[in-house]
């Protein structure tokens, strides 16, 4: 009698195990992942924001603005591009998740674009479609707008880590490993509201 | 670029989900991309495009307080399964991912970068709550969500939290040209023409609105005409008008594309009296594509599509009176309707499916870009607990 009962208690708490370690492997990959995603949405950020300043400092060399304009929109996006170099991103981007506080530097840019991209200018600029002022103005676009779209992802990625990371399971049984934190990127990316329409 | 779009909604049912979808590839194949489309079909028989690939047939379901054809089942799973296999895609495009039918399951089975967009404005929160543990782990494959209007991306904030990035439904302008010949509405000073359009006996599309605020036009402006076009009893709201407003008012019934073009091109301003339920404005698209003023009640969606310009004026939703007072003002003062004319031109141009694709087309590469910058997960953790994760493509 009392062997079946051993037996059946074993079997029971074996499931029990089982189970409880099917659902913390599950949800330690399943957290894995989600920090595969701010790294990937994160280093996506990294290569847009480059590639706005890029194509800032391209206008700005251009020769189809003003000085004044020209020396404006240099100033902000070489800092930008000096900022990528010189705090790059961590070579592990989960331990370089506080962005670096590069976020005012490209504060300074999208503020930059915005005094600079007036209504007249953008217009002016448009006039010779295939001259280099247009073509680099179009790349500016391009690249504010795929800023834009980079950082949303990003934070809602980062959104979802926080949340699965903030579970009383992954907590105490310290699923994260030794991975930071990540933290959303908050800065000012709005468009020119010239470019917009 | 090879693109998976899922539709959740039988394709060849006409429906807003299903014209955005098929505008979508369209636009992308006639780019040069590779396209390819899954959705339920209902009729087995229907003509489709080459690109559409059908999950089964949908079948006709209760669903979020309406009756919706979805598909669902071992069958539809299967085919989702190949079809993944087969389109090697780059990244996957899912609409209304959370509704239950193929797009639900190709993303249960996906393993490419995923792009969602999010078109409804009033999903019940039962259905979401009670499902909310079991899609998470699904949602979460999600790289990018898209909603099509403000009122989409709250949806969105509300049962999935976290943020959705706007972009609106493309609205196809090239039809509407604002140039023409003069049309027997076109309106001259003394008898200026008021547009209507919209189902008459709708009461959301304000109708009521509109007949309630002539009295007070025609008083100021006697020789002023109301063109209503859209279907509906003609006979039966006509009786119920006062005789001066019903002489001063024409009923078209349903008209053809192309009369509804040559009537907002010679309209001297556009009425949308609108008092609800409009998720999006495409009648105000259109509008101001063919150049007419823009006048509309102050919905939220509404006032986002005029924009910050704003390229329309508003009023309060259902005052006839501001109604009244502001369709005067503007048929007294042709330059401001210039104005919004040529602000209205302007801001119709966001709407074409060449911006909106082209922004579309942003988010893939901005996806895809992210996903390639993803360390693999053998690199994280590899090993037997690796093997223990959500089920993916083959091992569901």
């Amino acid at each position: 009698m009392s062997d079946i009962d051993i037996l059946q208690v074993a079997t029971i708490i074996a499931l029990v195990v089982l189970g409880a370690a099917w659902y913390l492997s599950y949800s330690a990959s399943r957290l894995d992942r989600l920090h595969a995603k701010v790294e990937g949405a994160v280093s996506a950020l990294d290569a847009q924001l480059v590639r706005r300043a890029e194509a800032s400092l391209e206008l700005a060399t251009s020769g189809a603005v003003d000085p004044a304009t020209s020396l404006l929109l240099a100033d902000a996006a070489s800092e930008a591009l000096e900022r990528h170099t010189h705090q790059p991103l961590s070579h592990d981007p989960l331990d370089g998740q506080t962005f670096a506080g590069r976020e005012g530097t490209e504060t300074n840019l999208t503020e930059a674009l915005r005094a600079v991209l007036t209504a007249e200018t953008v217009e002016e600029l448009r006039t010779d479609a295939d001259g280099p002022g247009a073509l680099s103005l179009a790349r500016v676009e391009s690249t504010a707008l795929r800023v834009q779209l980079a950082r949303r992802f990003h934070n809602d990625a980062v959104r979802e880590v926080r949340r699965v990371r903030g579970k009383a399971v992954v907590r105490v049984f310290r699923l994260a490993g030794h991975a930071a934190l990540p933290h959303p990127v908050d800065f000012d990316d709005d468009l020119p509201p010239a470019v917009v329409d | 670029m090879r693109i998976g779009l899922v539709c959740p909604y039988a394709f060849d049912v006409p429906g807003g989900v299903q014209f955005h979808v098929r505008d979508l590839a369209e636009f992308f194949l006639a780019e040069g991309h590779e396209v390819r489309v899954l959705a339920p079909v209902d009729d087995p028989e229907a003509d489709l495009p080459a690109y559409v690939t059908s999950c089964g047939r949908a079948v006709p379901v209760r669903y979020n307080g309406s009756v919706a054809r979805l598909t669902f089942g071992p069958v539809t799973s299967s085919r989702v399964s190949r079809w993944l296999e087969d389109g090697d895609f780059d990244v996957l495009h899912l609409h209304e991912p959370i509704t239950p039918s193929a797009s639900l399951m190709a993303l249960w089975a996906s393993s490419e970068p995923v792009v969602a967009t999010f078109h409804t404005a009033n999903l019940r929160s039962r259905a979401m709550h009670a499902a909310n543990p079991l899609l998470r782990p699904s949602t979460e494959k999600i790289r990018a969500r898209i909603a099509v209007s403000e009122e989409a991306r709250q949806t969105v904030r509300r049962h999935l939290g976290g943020d959705a990035y706007i972009i609106p439904n493309g609205v196809d302008t090239s039809r509407f040209t604002p140039d023409g010949a003069t049309t027997r509405w076109s309106g001259t000073p003394e008898r200026p023409t008021l547009a209507f359009l919209g189902r008459i006996d709708e009461p959301r599309k304000g109708l009521a609105v509109v007949v309630a605020a002539m009295p007070h036009i025609l008083d100021a402006l006697p020789g002023a005409r109301l063109v209503v076009a859209g279907p509906g009893e003609v006979d039966e709201i006509a009786a119920a008008l006062d005789p001066r407003v019903r002489a001063a008012t024409e009923f078209l019934g349903a008209v053809s594309e192309d009369d509804k073009v040559a009537l907002l091109r010679s309209a001297d301003l556009y009425v949308a009296p609108h008092t609800g339920g409009e998720s999006f404005g495409i009648v105000l698209v259109e509008a101001m594509a063919a150049g007419a003023p823009v006048l509309a009640s102050d919905l939220e969606a509404f006032v986002a599509v005029l924009g910050d310009g704003p390229a329309g004026l508003t009023f309060p939703v259902g005052d006839s009176e501001a109604l009244a007072r502001a369709v005067i003002e503007l048929v007294r003062h042709p330059g401001e309707r210039h104005r919004l004319r040529d602000l209205g031109l302007r801001r119709a141009r966001s709407f074409d499916w060449n911006v909106v694709a082209q922004r579309v087309m942003a988010v893939y590469e901005t996806v895809i870009e992210g996903a390639d910058n993803s360390p693999t997960e053998s690199l994280v953790r590899g090993g037997l607990l690796g093997r223990l994760r959500w089920p993916t493509r083959g091992e569901a």
